[in-house]
């Protein structure tokens, strides 16, 4: 009656099997990729040797023999000294440039949404100025205008509150002074004891609920600390000693000691993460389907431990220099305390001082050590990707706030808030969960952007590598430590993006 | 009523499907006569729709044989390929294609599966487009319809394809209520026409009316099958019992 | 039958009018709402008022040095693109104008505008310039007739929309009218306004009173000629052909023009025709490989598109692309490796895109004939050296090659962007983790590393005696770091697609490459529109980047070339006026470009969905 089932699990041919094909299709584009990257790598090993270049990585070691403007170093002692110069350059306008770029991108943000028209429309005018325009035709704008500030020499010698050349701005500055390690230690302490006091004016609040000025409250302790610890810093000079204990503790500390502990922290740290990695997917059925996203970054995880560990047993350097960093960084803070040339440390904590300019020869002058100068490179690229990204961010916030839903504004304005309150207390808080992650893509913008100061000579990491392979001829090398150094920033900053936003996914659930 | 053939056009033996730990099929048994139209009901999350997304392989079975019009379903290409085309299928939210006019939507698939010239298959979607009731809508696109419309423009496009079996996955469930019936219409002017169809829905007038064979699925198999006469009047199993009181 | 509601037949309700509103309305609602806004208005304000002046201070200055830029135009434009060659240029140029004449007619772009907004725009203007003559650093004489251009704007639109009463709002004018005025108004204003100009010869500081682009007038004037017939025609056009065909036809024409304006018309190539014409070998006889592939090619891809062709077809294609790989290992023209690459991907191509009936075949065969010509041509075009004598490598530069780096990075990027975005939305894990980590790692890198990467790393990676230009060496650097960029969009409007589209295409017994082709492409692309645009201004930008290694693009000009010119003008104190017009310049392309992709956003959105 019924047709039989006859053909049982018959296994169709090869060349018809969907699922051999997919795999062989993968196989045959990854064989050609490896190919043609073979290909490439054979051709450029054999040009390196025709053109007697070389490939490796001396050039960390050695000496240099370069210059640098501006940075910790001025005359670096080796090529990692001197990336590490570019490192740091790279970050002082990354991390300056974002906490500014962050304060004016808000305000802007929130401007160009306010009903007051002038207000709404210069908002605007400098959102689409500033975003329309290549960053670096605005990053040479700005050095270019240092340039109209120089003026004959005459009249400017002397000590001065603000001096403008194409050598950078000169300002007032507070420095560090020969009390300032002691008073810090009061600073520190004030701001636990802050914390304390704003946990208990919170539950103050929750429990009573009267207005408790928290932050006020926060902010004097610190206050009162600092005011305290200014005149009575010298008596923390017993942690010298203290300091200096721990410091021959670290120089008596045999090597494999070090190399144990980093070891068995490199392995523990990454077991922890997966741990935690592991709980995060474990559903209350049972620990759920890993996708093959996850198992890649569990095997990463791993291996990166693994790699960590064995480096740090192989290579007896790194803990070496670990030792020798924390004895050091001890010593620093053994001479900082306690016994100054003159007798007890009785100075003050800070010293303000200002820019004072010299001459030094005829036409030529120069900054001398007062206050602090700007130099144009900084200048130049600073306010460049500062305002440039404000323009971005800007946009972002207000996208954000529009995001958060109508209805919420009117509920809040329901509840007889007023408008600055529910801006506050409803909107911002549920708008900075749509941000976040935009905002953290425009600091890494702004953190590659940092890259442009090649083009104003300011001796970032770019420009840094660039010397270097001038004067080594290791090009090879000092690109593929740009792309390491990049790639690390970009990781580093999107993890911290994405902890921040689980944390606020993770509260509003 | 239509009359059966006689021959079996889909066989399931113990089909059996996973979800990752969750198992949405456990043994489905059935076969189904040429010309029979079948109306699956069940609670939801009883496996009823991965059963028929099963048969034209929108979904991979585990483990056990489905054979449709004789050709095994497995891994091979050419199979699924032939399957496809000959099993039309319409779905709970039409899933028509809306940077698509309702002529290009029904005459896309024969055009380039089975690579009918133009004008063929456009007089054959027109008249597609008049059986379910709406010849005028042709140069529209799928967002300027009612959902009654998009539905029956979606069996169309299923038709052009000159499919030997059609299933239907709650074709009714997106719908305003008004815009049911049309949709109702449309599949009884089909199922007398003579096409073997499978349905998912909850319409349980149309089970009354129109289906040769009730399916009751739950917990990823049949519990009980019948006629709608047997089904709706004297059901035997517990769980039939208990969800027709419910639903009716 | 359902029955019928028949509703009484009334007019419905208006709206009541709104109350009437006058400045100090407007003023009290919008600057004065409340004292915190009111104290906001008048401390911005001031800020706003001070920042004018200081700026139009400085603009207007006496001791700026904008002859520096006026002077400089044409290097600015070309560099030192040589005179007695400078009609090709134009030609290109004029392509390009009536191209956008015929393409704003065709997609009749703008619509129109009522006369209300006109009176309002005239008046903004007007208002503007009263401003500027007042905040600026003007003399009285120029202070008083700028405002007086100001008051008559401000008066006669106002009497108009007196005049025009409750018409002034449905009356409408077309948008493109107003548009062509305003170049229009520039084009007379060369024949008519004379400006102070240095005399370059011997004494360059005296200033007499010329005509504005003395050189340049009568081809800009044919320009504008062009530009306005070429949109009649458009016009005319849409009349006589269906819409879809003309734009069909545009679109090809646009692909078309670019690559032949500067391969041919602007690089103008010596051509070997010895070698071209010559009986085929394997270094020689472009012409007939290009026809022997033509024909052979034609012939297997009919065969291969036939119904019922399947897997001997798949077998066919897959044994042409081993062979296309194979070839690069032999020694042989260029063109002919590329035939058999494009002649494998139209045979794995041609059993699912070929239809049963002749017409879809004929069209495949279309396009692969189309293919080869394409291919010979322009591989023809760059093997031949450049004739144009210029004294640099590149035989233009300005913004014609900040042009053609943006739109050369953006178009072949694209084909490149949406295999990688299909490669990181794929369900085969070993492409995806390819596209995923080349994406990552051309994203997480700064374009400037990348470019200096591409100018002293490609040289390493090639084979001895190949090389390559550093402009070509930037322009590969630019696509393959745009495509990464354009990938990621891409991907955002692939995700964007139902999986029941997917599921419903599947169900009707289409493949996977025509499931892609027919239905997920067209909806993820028109969803990604804007952020495309966004990448495509984007791309324009960081072309600026490339005066770093040192190529000749515009800013290169405005920031190294004129600051140090001596002779015949001493321009080097002028560093502020360049970087300013080239921030403007690069401005207006940005920003038009933005606004178009507003309403380009604003049509879609409203027209099919």
């Amino acid at each position: 009656m019924a047709v039989e089932v006859q053909q049982r699990h018959q296994r169709p041919p090869l060349w018809r099997d969907v699922t051999v094909l997919k795999w062989a299709a993968q196989l045959v584009v990854l064989a050609v990729v490896a190919a043609i990257l073979w290909i490439l790598g054979t051709t450029g090993a054999g040009n390196i040797d025709d053109r007697g270049l070389t490939f490796g990585w001396r050039w960390l070691t050695d000496p240099p023999g370069i210059s640098i403007r501006e940075g910790i170093d001025l005359l670096p002692d080796s090529g990692s000294r001197a990336m590490l110069v570019g490192i740091v350059n790279m970050l002082r306008v990354t991390v300056s440039g974002i906490i500014v770029a962050t304060i004016l991108g808000t305000i802007i943000g929130i401007a160009r949404l306010s009903k007051n028209w002038i207000v709404n429309k210069t908002a605007n005018v400098y959102i689409e100025t500033i975003r329309n325009t290549p960053l670096l035709v605005q990053i040479f704008f700005w050095a270019a205008l240092l340039r109209l500030f120089d003026e004959p020499l005459e009249a400017d010698i002397g000590v001065k509150w603000l001096h403008i050349s194409s050598k950078g701005l000169a300002i007032p500055w507070i420095r560090p002074d020969i009390g300032f390690w002691q008073w810090l230690v009061f600073v520190v302490v004030g701001l636990y004891f802050a914390r304390v006091m704003y946990r208990r004016r919170i539950r103050h609040l929750e429990e009573s609920g009267e207005e408790a000025y928290a932050f006020t409250y926060a902010a004097g302790t610190v206050l009162l600390f600092a005011l305290v610890g200014w005149f009575a810093h010298p008596l923390m000079a017993f942690l010298g000693p203290v300091w200096g204990g721990i410091a021959s503790f670290f120089g008596a500390l045999p090597t494999w000691v070090v190399q144990a502990v980093l070891a068995v922290g490199a392995l523990g740290i990454a077991g922890w993460w997966i741990k935690r990695f592991l709980d995060g997917l474990r559903t209350p059925a049972g620990l759920a389907k890993l996708t093959d996203d996850d198992i890649f970054r569990i095997v990463f995880a791993s291996l990166a431990g693994v790699i960590f560990a064995a480096l740090f047993i192989v290579q007896g350097g790194i803990s070496n220099l670990v030792l020798d960093g924390m004895r050091n960084l001890f010593e620093f803070f053994d001479g900082k305390f306690g016994a100054a040339e003159g007798g007890l440390r009785t100075g003050l904590p800070l010293r303000w001082s200002r820019p004072f300019v010299e001459v030094t020869g005829a036409n030529f002058f120069q900054y001398g050590s007062g206050g602090i100068v700007i130099t144009g490179g900084f200048f130049a690229i600073w306010v460049g990707v500062t305002l440039y990204t404000a323009s971005f961010i800007a946009e972002v916030v207000r996208a954000g706030i529009l995001a958060v839903v109508r209805g919420q504004t009117e509920a809040a304005s329901a509840l007889g808030l007023r408008r600055s309150q529910s801006l506050r207390l409803v909107i911002l808080p549920q708008a900075f969960r749509i941000i976040l992650p935009p905002l953290g893509n425009q600091y890494l913008n702004l953190a590659k952007n940092t890259s442009l100061g090649i083009a104003v000579s300011y001796p970032e990491i770019v420009l840094v590598g660039q010397t270097l392979y001038n004067q080594t001829g290791q090009t090879l090398p000092v690109v593929l430590f740009w792309m390491v150094f990049y790639l690390s920033v970009s990781l580093i900053l999107s993890s911290i993006v994405n902890y921040y936003n689980r944390k606020l996914q993770l509260v509003e659930r | 009523m239509a009359d059966l053939g006689q021959d079996d056009i889909i066989i399931c033996e113990g089909v059996k499907k996973w979800f990752g730990d969750f198992q949405a099929l456990t043994g489905v048994t059935t076969r189904i006569k040429e010309q029979e139209v079948v109306v699956v009901i069940g609670p939801s999350g009883s496996g009823k729709s991965t059963f028929i997304r099963c048969i034209n392989r929108l979904e991979a079975h585990q483990e056990g044989t489905i054979v449709v019009d004789g050709i095994e379903l497995t891994n091979d290409l050419r199979n699924i390929e032939k399957i496809r085309a000959e099993v039309g299928m319409v779905f709970q939210q039409f899933n028509l294609f809306p940077h698509l006019t309702v002529l290009d939507n029904v005459t896309l698939a024969p055009l380039w599966v089975r690579k009918t010239p133009k004008g063929e298959s456009d007089a054959q979607a027109m008249q597609l487009l008049e059986r379910v009731g709406i010849p005028e809508q042709a140069e529209k696109y799928p967002g300027q319809l009612s959902g009654g419309q998009q539905q029956r423009v979606a069996i169309a496009r299923a038709l052009a394809m000159n499919p030997k079996i059609m299933l239907f996955d709650e074709p009714t469930s997106a719908l305003d209520p008004e815009m049911i019936k049309e949709v109702l219409d449309v599949m009884k002017e089909l199922a007398q026409s003579g096409m073997t169809m499978i349905v998912v829905t909850h319409e349980m007038g149309f089970a009354r009316e129109v289906a040769d064979r009730v399916l009751f699925f739950d917990y990823g198999t049949i519990v009980e099958e019948g006629t709608p006469e047997h089904f709706f009047t004297s059901p035997e199993h517990d769980r039939t019992k208990l969800f027709l009181s419910q639903i009716l | 039958m359902t029955g019928r509601i028949v509703l009484p037949d009334t007019e419905p309700e208006r709206p009541p009018e709104p109350p009437p509103h006058g400045p100090i309305v407007w003023a009290h609602e919008n600057l004065f709402s409340t004292v915190a806004s009111g104290i906001l208005t008048v401390v911005v304000g001031t800020l706003v008022v001070l920042f004018l002046v200081g700026v139009l201070g400085f603009i207007f200055g006496a001791d700026r040095r904008w002859d520096a830029v006026f002077f400089n135009t044409r290097l600015m434009m070309t560099q030192a693109y040589p005179e007695d060659q400078y009609f090709r240029v134009w030609l290109s140029l004029g392509i390009i104008v009536s191209l956008t004449g015929l393409s704003l007619a065709v997609w009749q772009v703008g619509g129109r505008v009522s006369l209300n907004r006109i009176t309002r725009l005239l008046s903004s203007i007007g208002a503007g310039l009263i401003g500027l003559e007042v905040l600026g650093p003007f003399s009285i004489r120029a202070r008083v007739i700028g405002i007086l251009i100001g008051l008559v704007l401000i008066g006669g639109s106002y009497l108009v929309k007196r005049a025009a009463g409750e018409r002034a709002k449905q009356e409408t004018i077309p948008l493109m009218a107003i548009v062509g005025i305003v170049p229009a108004l520039g084009v007379v204003a060369l024949y008519v306004l004379r400006i102070p100009t240095r005399l370059a010869e011997d004494n360059y500081a005296e200033q007499v009173l010329a005509p504005i682009a003395n050189s340049t007038r009568i081809p800009i004037t044919v320009l504008f000629v062009v530009g306005v017939v070429a949109y009649s025609v458009g016009v005319l056009m849409l009349d006589r052909m269906p819409n879809a065909t003309a734009r069909v036809a545009l679109v090809g024409l646009w692909v078309l023009s670019l690559p032949a304006i500067v391969l041919t018309i602007l690089r103008d190539p010596e051509l070997d025709y010895d070698k071209i014409l010559a009986i085929p070998g394997f270094q020689e006889g472009y012409l007939w490989w290009a026809v022997i592939f033509a024909v052979g090619g034609s012939l297997l891809i009919t065969y291969l598109g036939s119904p019922a062709r399947g897997e001997g077809g798949r077998a066919i294609g897959g044994l042409l692309v081993v062979v296309a790989l194979a070839s690069w290992g032999v020694s042989m023209l260029v063109l002919i490796r590329l035939f058999l690459l494009f002649l494998a991907t139209f045979a794995l191509a041609a059993p699912t895109f070929g239809g049963g009936e002749g017409r879809a075949r004929a069209r495949i065969v279309g396009l692969w004939v189309m293919t080869v010509a394409a291919a010979a041509y322009f591989v023809v075009l760059v093997s031949g050296p450049s004739t144009v004598q210029v004294q640099t490598t590149f035989f233009i530069g300005g913004l014609f090659l900040s042009f053609i780096l943006a739109i050369f990075g953006i178009v072949l990027s694209f084909p490149l962007g949406v295999l990688f975005a299909l490669g990181r939305t794929s369900s085969m894990p070993i492409f995806r983790l390819m596209c995923v980590a080349y994406i990552e790692v051309v994203r997480g890198v700064p374009f400037i590393t990348w470019l200096l990467t591409a100018i002293i790393v490609f040289p390493i990676f090639l084979p001895l005696g190949v090389q390559v230009s550093n402009v070509v060496a930037v322009l590969v650097m630019t696509v393959l770091f745009s495509a990464a960029y354009l990938a990621e969009n891409v991907r955002g409007g692939l995700q964007s697609v139902s999986g029941g589209q997917i599921e419903a295409a599947k169900a009707l017994g289409m493949t996977t490459a025509q499931t892609t082709v027919f239905i997920i492409l067209p909806q993820a692309l028109r969803a990604v529109i804007p952020a495309l645009v966004g990448q495509v201004i984007g791309t324009f930008k960081d072309t600026s980047l490339v005066i770093i290694v040192g190529l000749f693009d515009f800013l290169a000009i405005a920031r190294n070339v004129i600051p140090n010119q001596r002779v015949p003008f001493n321009n080097l104190d002028a560093l502020t006026e360049p970087l300013m017009y080239a921030a403007l310049v690069y401005w207006i392309f940005t920003f038009s470009f933005s606004r178009a992709s507003q309403r380009l956003e604003k049509k879609l959105g409203v027209g099919e969905r």
